[in-house]
């Protein structure tokens, strides 16, 4: 059973190499967090910072020459990275699911979508020939598709974008997963269908109240859905805290930067954009140091020669020697 | 057309045919074919920067074509005026990919340097060289760096030798079709922040095209909104996002998940974007707008103009200055 205040996923010291040609490159550098029952953890950063890889990572889905090459991964009581290939098929699914960004591109194009259901289901469940329909049907159903029995039959081209990311979604939760890993799952969408499918998914986990873990780079999506957020950037967590309060009073210097980089009206509907200078180093060009510190208005010489430490604060933590004050953003 | 009207769009309209089978040939029949722009009438000043905004499949990169003279539309006219030395103005556009849209096998200085070639905007190549120079430096990268392949840079510094390049024209006119759309929002914010300061300091006339609300409210004195291949507002930008006439724009604004934490509610807006090869009768938005009646369903909606010299396509005249007076889109949903 798991014990209500222990987390559900413990992700400790997560390490993922590249193997350049003989040379060991680090796209993930200890990335440590956790995710507590019925949660959703925002994963936020900028293309290159890891997000995509930390979700990948953790279902074991790391495409060569990626791979996993250190620390512990532990959901509910048993460690995932010592599973062998074959007990990790029956997790990918089944106990945790999984939305990707493409709709297009992760439905098989030549089964039905009411097959590609029925065949999660009875991957993972122990259910008859009728029971796994009708359960396929109710998924259909949930997720928003009008007409489920006329769905049931359709092939995936047959749908719309914003239909099909439904199916996504219905194929990620219909074996009653503990946690849903959602990579980008609107960033293929227009705003509003966006909308839409952010809303079903809301719903779905009020309902269910599965964990999640909601890979994105896009700050509104990350202010309107997670409980907590944590920050990557250059293949190291950043900042790791409540939303409110990362949002409002960052105290990593990169996180307020993020935040003051988008284009958004501000209460009086006077636009501002502040630039970060430069721009994210490439896999295997990240400097000594804080990774961020080219960058960082506060860059000091300790920043210059060592990695800061993850300093924990009660709910949050952040990886900074001279933090923000706890100030309006 | 008055002096200050820079580009003028009359009736524009642009029809995708499909392929004709041999007899719909031999019959000499209309085959119909996809209306990718309907209508659109428009006019940029001089020295103003127009956005356009809108989401997949509603026109607006076909426009920017039409604008550029990279296609003929069907019917209706663009017009601009002969510039001061009496040619035709000179128009470049920026593209979204900075990753295609350079040639690789090209210097930077190569590809910086063509439109001042084409153009024969200066003779000799060290003054060729010079002007490089000058337009590197002017977008933020470094002289340099002209000796360099595009390969070499990172998404943002493309973009700047996009800009670059588009720049070495000396154009009149810019056409910008989702300019940032490819890149993360610290180098985002830092191409915006250049384009803004060249507006400022080269007086430029241009068309900003993007699906991000936030960015045109950003870089736009007027903005024009797209729906389905039709313009069905158009205000400046301060006066679209205070007071927008049009029930599309008042769900655009909301539908976008904006930073505040403390009020997490979503809008999305009913229904699904239709195909635009089989666009609704009547008002093309009345499929997923909460205030349709009959009229909307039957009749297409005339064009009214507002009394600040704005535009907009609808039925009523509805004051939609507070988000609170929707329906809520649980009601329309899956309309």
């Amino acid at each position: 059973m798991i014990n209500a205040t222990a987390p559900l996923l413990d992700v400790r010291d997560l390490t993922v190499t590249i193997n350049r040609e003989g040379r060991l490159v680090t796209a993930l550098d200890k990335v440590s967090f956790f995710v507590n029952p019925g949660e959703v953890l925002g994963i936020v950063g900028e293309s290159g910072a890891g997000k995509s890889i930390t979700g990948a990572a953790i279902i074991d889905l790391l495409v060569p020459p990626l791979k996993r090459t250190g620390g512990t991964i532990t959901l509910a009581g048993e460690r995932l990275d010592q599973l062998s290939p074959k007990a990790m098929r029956g997790v990918r699914g089944g106990r945790i699911g999984f939305v990707f960004q493409d709709p297009m591109t992760s439905l098989n194009p030549v089964i039905t979508i009411g097959q590609q259901l029925c065949d999660t289901i009875q991957a993972h469940l122990k259910l008859g020939g009728n029971q796994t329909k009708k359960r396929a049907h109710d998924w259909l159903d949930r997720v928003g598709l009008p007409n489920p029995d006329v769905q049931f039959k359709r092939y995936p081209h047959q749908l719309s974008g914003g239909m099909r990311q439904r199916v996504v979604i219905a194929l990620a939760l219909c074996a009653d997963p503990v946690l849903v890993i959602a990579d980008e799952p609107t960033t293929a969408l227009d705003v509003s269908v966006q909308a839409h499918i952010l809303e079903l998914l809301r719903d779905l986990h009020r309902e269910s109240n599965v964990s999640m873990m909601l890979i994105t780079h896009d700050l509104g999506v990350i202010a309107k859905m997670a409980d907590r957020v944590a920050v990557l950037y250059a293949g190291r967590v950043a900042e790791i805290g409540p939303v409110g309060e990362l949002f409002n009073a960052p105290r990593h210097p990169y996180t307020r930067g993020l935040i003051r980089a988008t284009p958004m009206p501000s209460a009086t509907g006077e636009m501002r954009l502040d630039q970060i200078p430069g721009a994210m180093p490439g896999l295997g060009a990240v400097p000594p140091g804080c990774a961020f510190n080219p960058r960082c208005f506060r860059a000091e010489g300790d920043c210059r020669a060592t990695i800061p430490p993850l300093y924990r604060q009660e709910s949050s933590a952040f990886s900074c020697f001279h933090p923000l004050e706890r100030v309006p953003a | 057309m008055s002096a200050s009207d820079f580009l003028v769009l009359n009736h524009v309209s642009k029809v995708y045919r499909r392929n004709q089978s041999l007899i719909e040939r031999l019959k000499k029949s209309e085959s119909g074919g996809t209306k990718a722009v309907s209508d659109v009438s428009l006019t940029v000043r001089h020295g103003e920067t127009m956005g356009l905004v809108g989401e997949s499949g509603c026109g607006k990169s076909t426009l920017a074509r039409l604008v550029s003279g990279l296609m003929a539309p069907t019917s209706g006219e663009i017009s601009f005026p002969p510039n001061a030395s009496g040619n035709k103005s000179r128009l470049q556009m920026i593209f979204q990919d900075p990753y295609s849209s350079l040639n690789g096998r090209w210097t930077i200085e190569d590809i910086i340097a063509e439109p001042i070639r084409v153009h024969k905007l200066r003779t000799g190549s060290a003054a060729i060289r010079a002007r490089v120079d000058e337009l590197l430096v002017q977008v933020g990268l470094s002289a340099a760096d002209a000796e360099k392949y595009p390969q070499e840079f990172s998404g943002g510094q493309r973009q700047r030798i996009c800009i670059a390049r588009a720049l070495a024209g000396e154009p009149d006119f810019l056409v910008l079709d989702e300019p940032t759309s490819a890149l993360d929002v610290s180098v985002q914010a830092q191409i915006l922040n250049l384009l803004r300061d060249l507006q400022k300091n080269l007086h430029l006339t241009s068309l900003f095209i993007t699906h991000n609300l936030s960015v045109v409210r950003i870089m736009a004195d007027r903005i024009g909104v797209m729906y389905l291949g039709e313009l069905v507002e158009e205000a400046t930008s301060e006066e679209l996002f205070r007071k927008p006439r049009h029930p599309y724009t008042r769900l655009l604004i909301d539908a976008a998940p904006d930073m505040d934490t403390s009020d997490r509610s979503l809008h999305p807006i009913a229904g699904e974007l239709p195909n635009p090869a089989f666009p609704p009768s009547g008002c093309r938005f009345h499929t997923r707008c909460p205030f349709a009646q009959e009229i909307c369903r039957n009749t297409s909606p005339p064009q009214k103009a507002t009394e600040s010299g704005g535009m907009f396509r609808c039925h009523f005249d509805l004051d939609l200055s507070d988000a609170t007076v929707f329906p809520p889109a649980a009601q329309v949903r899956m309309a």
